[in-house]
């Protein structure tokens, strides 16, 4: 019994103690455990849910950024200048590239392991082992990259990221991008798009278009690119896509676009085709006058301050700014590279210098001493004050005395008397130091703050220095009894230093009406659509002087060209005014030739500036090249810019103006007067200006020299035979190098050939410099020869002295 | 056989036909069902990634689910009773299954652990691992529902072992030694396949039931003691397991390969906020996520449904198991109580573990969460499992009528 009930007692017993037990295993899976599962979940879903999440989405969608197209940049006609297109970096990950390695030899051994020869050949991959070596190898041929390079990347195999080309062209990309594929490497290579720029006409206006940075960002590091950055860039756009595991793009997910905003096309002033002409015109002049320096020509609209062009020179490539093609540069890059004494340092220093040389707008950059075609201002400045008119006389011994100092004039002989007019044509110092001194300091520094040479011209082109003390006399020093030799200088541009701009500008106010016009070059911004953003109107700074003055100014300067020392950009029917320069820089045997050239004279539709710096001289003291040139802006400059503007008046249209003279001295077309009676024959021929000489003494003529339908100078003889027999004989070209107009014309005429002249028509003392038809050719009687004559006496030299 | 009439059959009998306890029964229809269409969310991707139908996997899944559930049913109109003598066979067949799983041959290797007996004829793959924990239990709790008839040692009180061996029975080790002799051979048999975490599993089932009967603690509590100081020792001393370490402590150090898995899933965690991205809108099942239709299902749970889905989930698993232990207290017998403990206990680590990987509240081991993870075999034995919970909560007297 009491066995009994100790059992039971052990029982209850044991089974309180069972309960207990269940209890806590109760409490602590049912309840106790689970409570630090809720709280981990609430820690990571809600305390870390950002963190996490940006964390899953990073991994889950692709962010590409869509690169905006760059605006296009055109100029006034519509020709592209500057472009872009889509082009490629190339970007390796040694880190995938490895990983597909390791996929090729576990596929190997998986295909080795394979039971049937059958199962083998299914299992082998493809395509021959991507080794690092073959990747490097088909890389470098493909990039025309050092094949060592790019293995040394392909070695960093902890990155995904090695960018080894830039900017490479579509047709490169597409085969990289086939390579990849068929070599099972499409996740290790990949092709990153990018915009590339190309400038088709590649040197043209290089300076002026600008070019943009890969390096920073396809930022515009240059000119225009730099200017209108803001405006031709656009916004980037960005591509969100989800994607999953192995990098496949869900689409039908998730996908967020935000557009990319192109940037806005740009049109500018610049004609291409003027910018063309005047970039031929600077290197011709360069070669030609054995110019060291370089040289700039701006074209620009007169009345507008529409700039039509603007060249400079060296110049370079666009498409590649960093390349040298300039042989000068290229000269002084192999003088740098030879220099034993430079450190590493100075010696890329000096290299980037010389970049810099090819990149800088020097017109507008720097800075010189105008010379003579600052007269123009003078002139306009003492007729708009009526000190000085057009029956102003003035008398040049070849020198002036301004405060005790000898101031030459370049005609050392002097210009002796000469009227107002003529003072201009002749470019007489001591003339304009006395119209100078008629002005007064006051009165002209007042003009050269009108004219805008204290100030910038306010051009939308980067880098135009403003005018400081050390370019210009302060008002003070220049109206206290000290500027009385500045006043001189200053009168025929010397001794202070302005922009080729400021010149050009204030030369325009002169010419359209006494208006000083802001310059720019861009004319529009446009969006994709062509709607026009923003709209450059021409904007008048101020008027400088009156409409009367300014025309008072044309026809004095027209007579510049008209025999004056710029007759040698005379070219007829086209009306040209100017005036020509010499500026003496602070080194010897250094002057920079210039002509400001203007045309159609009564209504400027073009100006030009044309300048070129430092023509090598024989020697020390010398003033003529080694090609015979004397170094003068009539000589050298004005000469171009005759032809220059020719060109540009053709090209845009202006009709010719002829005058009598110029129209007796046109060429004429010989009719067929042949079996005419002599007096028919010689009314005929008198109607195309032509005169006759006769052969035989038959009634009707049955021959004539030259042939109907072949152009001669109007006023020539036409050879006719009444009956006799026209000789068949060849004549000899005779060697006509040297010879002066007369000397030429006879000895033609002697053999029975016309003459046509070109180049300088007008000043009297010419050499022929060449001939259409080469000496010692045999030719038919009647023929033409067309002869290049050049000016032979200094003309609007530099020319001044103490 | 006729059915007999109800006063014609024994108590016992009787008490066999008692009503299946409703709450359970409805929090395991509820978990597998959520279950199901979690598979079917969560392997989709997989499904399509393999270039089968995405409905695959969840077709499996649904008709073990339904099969599992009739089995379910099955066994708990069993009379838990028949389980006792029962247990014997599952016990030393489980361990049969556990030698034959390692003849290549019959054993079938994933990823280098030859855990699973492979599919012969109609009968899919199953791992007899999980044979073996229901073996386990059932003996344990048939063997221990005894121990209260277990006779105490009697030693030789002239040996002069006498004083040691008395201090060993009374401190409960003799009485130790068979069960530990059981487990010692299950995880031997394991190591060799190997399978850590099924191991872990076992000896929690069995030590559960040990606990639950009321055992002397003395031994355990020692052999537990220095288990863990010979497990830390191993855990810092093996450079595998000490990595293992380093990449739980911080995972974020080597994302794209240790710490892959573990942060990915951190990842998928933490997306799901407050109220989850959606059923069926997770991104991170994409290939990103592995194994998210199976062991790391739950992330995609807490991606899906937020915390709140997660939450609700968490705790009808946590009312399963205070349902479970509540059958086991309410039980007709100690058996009954016992099996029912030593089931829900394993359900219950089941569930933590899986929970505290996905978290990473643990380090990484491949324990699959009940009910959700996808696997046919494992379904199907949990919901037997259920089964026997459901026949044991059959006899549990009604409440008296008032």
């Amino acid at each position: 019994m009491k066995k009994q009930k100790k059992i039971q007692r052990d029982s209850a017993k044991a089974n309180h103690s069972v309960l207990i037990r269940i209890l806590i295993l109760m409490g602590l899976f049912g309840v106790l455990f689970f409570i630090p599962m809720f709280g981990r979940l609430f820690y990571l879903q809600i305390v870390q849910h950002e963190e996490l999440e940006s964390k899953a989405i990073d991994q889950q969608t692709y962010d590409r950024s869509v690169v905006a197209n760059r605006g296009t940049i055109y100029d006034s006609k519509g020709n592209t200048l500057a472009m872009s297109a889509t082009a490629y970096d190339v970007q390796l990950s040694p880190l995938e590239i490895l990983e597909c390695q390791e996929a090729y030899q576990e596929q190997v051994e998986k295909a080795q392991a394979a039971e049937t020869a059958e199962e083998r050949e299914k299992l082998m991959p493809s395509y021959p082992e991507p080794t690092n070596e073959s990747i490097a190898q088909t890389l470098s041929q493909l990039l025309g990259l050092d094949q060592e390079s790019i293995l040394q990347r392909l070695s960093k195999t902890n990155s995904m990221y090695e960018i080894i080309a830039k900017q490479v062209d579509e047709d490169v990309a597409d085969q990289i991008s086939a390579y990849a594929s068929e070599n099972g490497l499409s996740r290790g290579i990949y092709l990153n798009a990018t915009a590339k720029r190309y400038y088709p006409y590649s040197t043209l206006a290089a300076q002026i278009v600008g070019w943009v940075n890969y390096n920073d960002g396809n930022r515009g590091a240059y000119g225009l690119e730099a200017m209108y950055d803001d405006m031709l860039a656009g916004q980037t756009g960005r591509v969100v896509t989800a994607k999953d595991g192995h990098g496949k793009q869900m689409l039908y997910r998730y996908e967020d676009y935000y557009d990319a905003t192109d940037g806005y096309d740009l049109t500018l002033t610049l004609d291409a085709t003027i910018q063309y002409y005047c970039e031929r015109v600077l290197a011709e002049g360069i070669e030609k006058y054995e110019v060291q320096d370089g040289g700039f020509v701006i074209a620009m609209e007169p009345k507008t301050g529409r700039i039509l062009a603007w060249a400079n020179s060296p110049t370079y490539d666009l498409n590649d700014p960093r390349t040298v093609i300039d042989s000068q540069l290229q000269a002084e890059l192999t003088a740098i590279a030879a220099d034993t004494t430079l450190t590493d340092e100075e010696r890329s220093a000096a290299q980037t210098d010389v970049l810099f040389k090819q990149w800088s707008n020097k017109a507008l950059n720097e800075t010189y001493e105008p010379g003579s075609t600052f007269k123009t201002t003078v002139l306009a400045a003492a007729l708009e004050e009526g000190v000085v008119n057009e029956n102003s006389t003035f008398y040049c011994p070849g020198y002036a005395i301004v405060a005790d100092r000898h101031i030459w004039c370049s005609d050392h002989k002097g210009h002796k008397d000469q009227t107002l007019a003529k003072a201009v044509a002749n470019s007489c110092n001591p003339a304009f130091i006395e119209i100078g001194q008629a002005l007064g300091a006051e009165t002209f520094y007042d003009y050269l703050e009108a004219f805008g040479f204290k100030d910038k011209t306010g051009i939308d082109l980067q880098g135009e220095p403003t005018p400081n003390d050390n370019l210009i006399w302060p008002r003070e020093e220049f109206t206290s009894p000290i500027g009385l030799t500045s006043l001189a200088t200053a009168s025929f541009g010397q001794r202070f230093k302005i922009t080729p701009l400021q010149l050009i500008t204030a030369a325009s106010a002169v010419i359209n009406g006494g208006h000083l016009m802001r310059p720019y070059v861009m004319e529009s911004i446009t969006d994709a659509d062509g709607n026009v953003i923003q709209h450059t109107e021409p904007t008048e700074v101020r008027q400088v002087v009156s409409e009367s003055t300014s025309e008072r100014c044309r026809t004095i300067l027209e007579g510049v060209v008209d025999g004056g020392t710029g007759k040698q950009a005379y070219v007829a029917g086209y009306r040209i005014g100017g005036k020509t320069g010499s500026s003496e820089t602070d080194e010897d045997d250094h002057t920079i030739v210039s002509f400001l050239g203007f045309a159609p004279a009564n209504d400027p539709q073009v100006v030009v500036l044309i300048a070129y710096d430092n023509p090598t001289p024989t020697g020390p003291n010398s003033n003529y090249t080694s090609g015979g040139h004397y170094i003068s802006g009539g000589n050298m400059a004005a000469p171009m810019a005759g032809e220059l503007l020719a060109d540009i008046l053709d090209y845009m249209g202006v009709e010719k103006q002829y005058t009598d003279a110029e129209k007796a001295a046109m060429d004429m077309t010989v009719p067929n007067v042949t079996g005419l009676t002599l007096s028919e024959a010689t009314a005929r021929l008198a109607e195309s200006n032509l005169e006759v000489r006769t052969v035989g003494s038959g009634d009707t003529v049955t021959d004539q020299i030259p042939a109907q339908g072949v152009a001669i100078p109007g006023g020539s003889q036409v050879i006719l035979y009444m009956g006799s027999e026209k000789p068949t004989d060849k004549v000899a070209v005779p060697d006509l190098s040297g010879m002066s107009r007369e000397q030429a014309q006879a000895a033609l005429t002697n053999v029975g050939l016309y003459l046509k002249s070109t180049g300088d028509t007008t000043s009297e003392s010419v050499r022929a410099e060449s001939q259409s038809i080469a000496a010692g050719t045999e030719v038919e009687m009647g023929m033409v020869v067309e002869v290049h004559f050049v000016g032979t006496t200094a003309t609007g030299g530099a020319g001044s002295g103490t | 056989m006729a059915r007999k009439l109800k006063r014609d059959m024994t108590m016992e009998e009787q008490l066999a036909r008692g009503p299946l306890d409703l709450p359970f029964l409805t929090l395991v229809l509820l978990l597998t069902g959520i279950g199901v269409i979690m598979v079917f969310s969560a392997s989709y991707p997989t499904a399509i990634t393999e270039d089968v139908s995405p409905t695959t996997y969840f077709v499996k899944q649904a008709i073990f689910a339904v099969g599992g559930t009739v089995i379910m049913l099955f066994v708990s109109k069993i009379n838990y009773q028949r389980f006792r003598w029962m247990s014997v066979f599952v016990l030393i067949g489980s361990i049969g299954l556990l030698i034959l799983v390692l003849i290549p041959g019959i054993g079938e290797a994933h990823g280098g652990a030859q855990r699973w007996i492979r599919a012969i004829g109609p009968l899919p793959s199953f791992q007899p691992s999980e044979i073996a924990k229901v073996g386990v239990i059932m003996y344990f709790a048939a063997r221990l529902s005894k121990r209260n008839q277990r006779k105490p040692l009697q030693f030789n009180r002239r040996s002069y072992l006498y004083a040691p061996a008395t201090l060993l029975e009374r401190t409960g080790f003799f009485e130790l030694v068979p069960y530990g002799a059981i487990l010692l051979l299950i995880a031997v048999l394991m190591y060799f396949e190997p399978h850590m975490s099924g191991t872990i599993l076992i000896l929690v089932g069995g030590a559960a039931v040990l606990f639950a009967s009321g055992i002397n603690l003395t031994w355990p509590a020692l052999m537990g003691g220095v288990g863990g100081v010979g497990l830390l020792t191993v855990i810092f001393f093996t450079p595998y397991m000490k990595t293992r370490m380093d990449t739980w402590l911080d995972p974020w150090s080597d994302v794209s390969d240790k710490g892959y898995q573990i942060t990915q899933s951190l990842m998928t965690i933490g997306s799901g906020g407050l109220v989850g991205v959606g059923l069926g809108k997770g991104r991170q099942k994409f290939g990103f996520l592995p194994e998210s239709e199976n062991d790391f299902i739950f992330s995609v749970v807490c991606e899906e449904l937020g915390l709140i889905g997660a939450s609700v989930i968490l705790l009808l698993f946590a009312l399963l198991v205070v349902r479970g232990f509540w059958i086991s207290i309410h039980a007709r017998d100690r058996f009954g109580a016992l099996l029912t403990v030593g089931i829900t206990t394993l359900l219950a680590v089941q569930v933590l573990l899986n929970i505290s990987v996905v978290t990473n509240l643990l380090p990484t081991t491949g324990i699959s969460l009940p009910f959700f993870s996808y696997g046919g075999t494992a379904l199907i034995i949990q919901l037997a499992e259920m089964g026997m919970v459901l026949s044991v909560s059959r006899q549990i007297p009604a409440p008296k009528q008032e």
